[in-house]
């Protein structure tokens, strides 16, 4: 093997290492949030506002 | 690609499609995304004294909203329908209100204050956040019920646009929050601390639930943990159990366990006990501790008589904890 090949070698070898290691660290490492975003469109029902002076029958 | 929310101490960890514990913050393409942003299922006019607040703005009106979901899952929740309910739940709807329109109608509907409650505003906290901002700058002043179940730096954060909270202290061991909350002591206590410490009104509320938190050494260990870490002059409410949810098989707390309660936190040295859910004379009313006289005179919710002169007793001229006006 010349010295050519054999660095050409090196550099394919450690390039796939360094990419297998970042999308490991990707994967394993969440990306970690304390303000979550809105979500624009409600997953549930909406209804009108309707009077609201009334009491809440919720506890608080 | 998983998320971590570091809101709560439960530090949730959400896969892609999946939501965290209080079901409302889900992880959407690697972002994490709140589903209950402007949208509160619950929005009234409740009296303050309802929340309860006894030392803040008594005999004022109080904007209260809530969305559904909570990052507790307390057995004994007496609002479960809501705070244990999916935001697409067939028989849960909401409003839309984003935080601008929430803010207008405390103001048309003349109430001073604005509460975040009935579920729990960490579980809504950037809805919270926001309006408590938005209601400051239009000269409202915010109100937090909650289990204070969240971490420090966000819960410093939220604290600088609140005015007054009423903070669960729903037992005094870890064991009974593992239990029966899925959730710990340690940081609760570390919220009510630095609560009180930013200068903020507090109230604590414990709920009192036969066989669970009902003996009389626990009572005595929980007043000493408030005297000791938040002050003798902070309120606190003993209210009453009722079977609902997982706990249907208990009895109602009596009037003679809150009663003796109460007994046991004034002798602990706490100046304002008081008794909720159950009809009480006395445990409704505000006593100055220094001449023992009576100031504010309640039946329920409703203010019958409030004495103080400029949040002073008219007697011996003590100034009582509170605000006022």
């Amino acid at each position: 093997m010349t010295r050519r090949k054999f660095i050409n070698r090196l550099i394919k070898t450690g390039s796939v290492i360094i990419a297998g290691i970042s999308c490991l660290v990707k994967n394993t490492n969440p990306r970690k949030f304390i303000r979550a975003v809105r979500l624009k469109k409600y997953p549930g029902r909406l209804k009108p506002l309707r009077d609201i002076s009334k009491q809440c029958k919720w506890s608080g | 690609m998983k998320v971590q929310c570091e809101l709560c101490p439960k530090m949730c960890l959400i896969g892609p499609g999946q939501s965290g514990e209080c079901r409302v913050r889900i992880n959407i393409d690697g972002v994490l995304r709140t589903v209950v942003y402007g949208y509160p299922c619950s929005i009234n006019i409740d009296p303050i004294e309802k929340k309860p607040l006894y030392h803040f703005l008594p005999g004022t009106p109080i904007l209260s909203i809530a969305t559904v979901g909570c990052n507790l899952h307390c057995e004994n929740c007496q609002n479960w329908e809501i705070s244990q309910a999916n935001p697409e739940d067939a028989n849960i709807s909401a409003y839309s209100c984003p935080p601008d329109k929430l803010v207008k109608l405390t103001r048309d509907n003349n109430c001073p204050s604005l509460a975040y409650t009935y579920t729990d505003p960490i579980a809504y906290y950037e809805y919270t956040y926001d309006t408590a901002k938005l209601a400051r700058s239009a000269g409202i002043r915010n109100v937090l019920v909650t289990a204070g179940y969240i971490n420090e730096q966000p819960w410093k954060k939220l604290l600088k646009y609140i005015d007054a909270a009423n903070i669960d202290l729903k037992g005094i061991t870890d064991d009974f929050y593992r239990r029966i909350c899925s959730a710990t002591l340690k940081p609760v206590q570390n919220a009510l601390i630095l609560a009180k410490a930013s200068g903020i009104l507090v109230e604590v509320t414990n709920l009192i639930i036969p066989t669970l938190n009902d003996k009389p050494e626990q009572i005595h260990q929980l007043a000493q943990w408030i005297k000791a870490n938040l002050g003798g002059e902070t309120p606190l409410h003993f209210s009453g159990f009722y079977p609902r949810y997982k706990m249907r098989h208990l009895p109602p707390t009596s009037l003679k366990t809150l009663d003796t309660a109460r007994q046991i936190a004034m002798s602990e040295g706490l100046d304002y006990v008081y008794i909720g859910n159950l009809l009480s004379r006395q445990g409704s009313n505000t006593y100055c501790p220094g001449c023992k006289g009576m100031l504010i005179e309640r039946s329920g919710f409703t203010i019958l008589k409030n004495r103080l002169k400029d949040g002073h007793c008219p007697d011996c001229g003590k100034e009582i904890y509170g605000v006022w006006k």
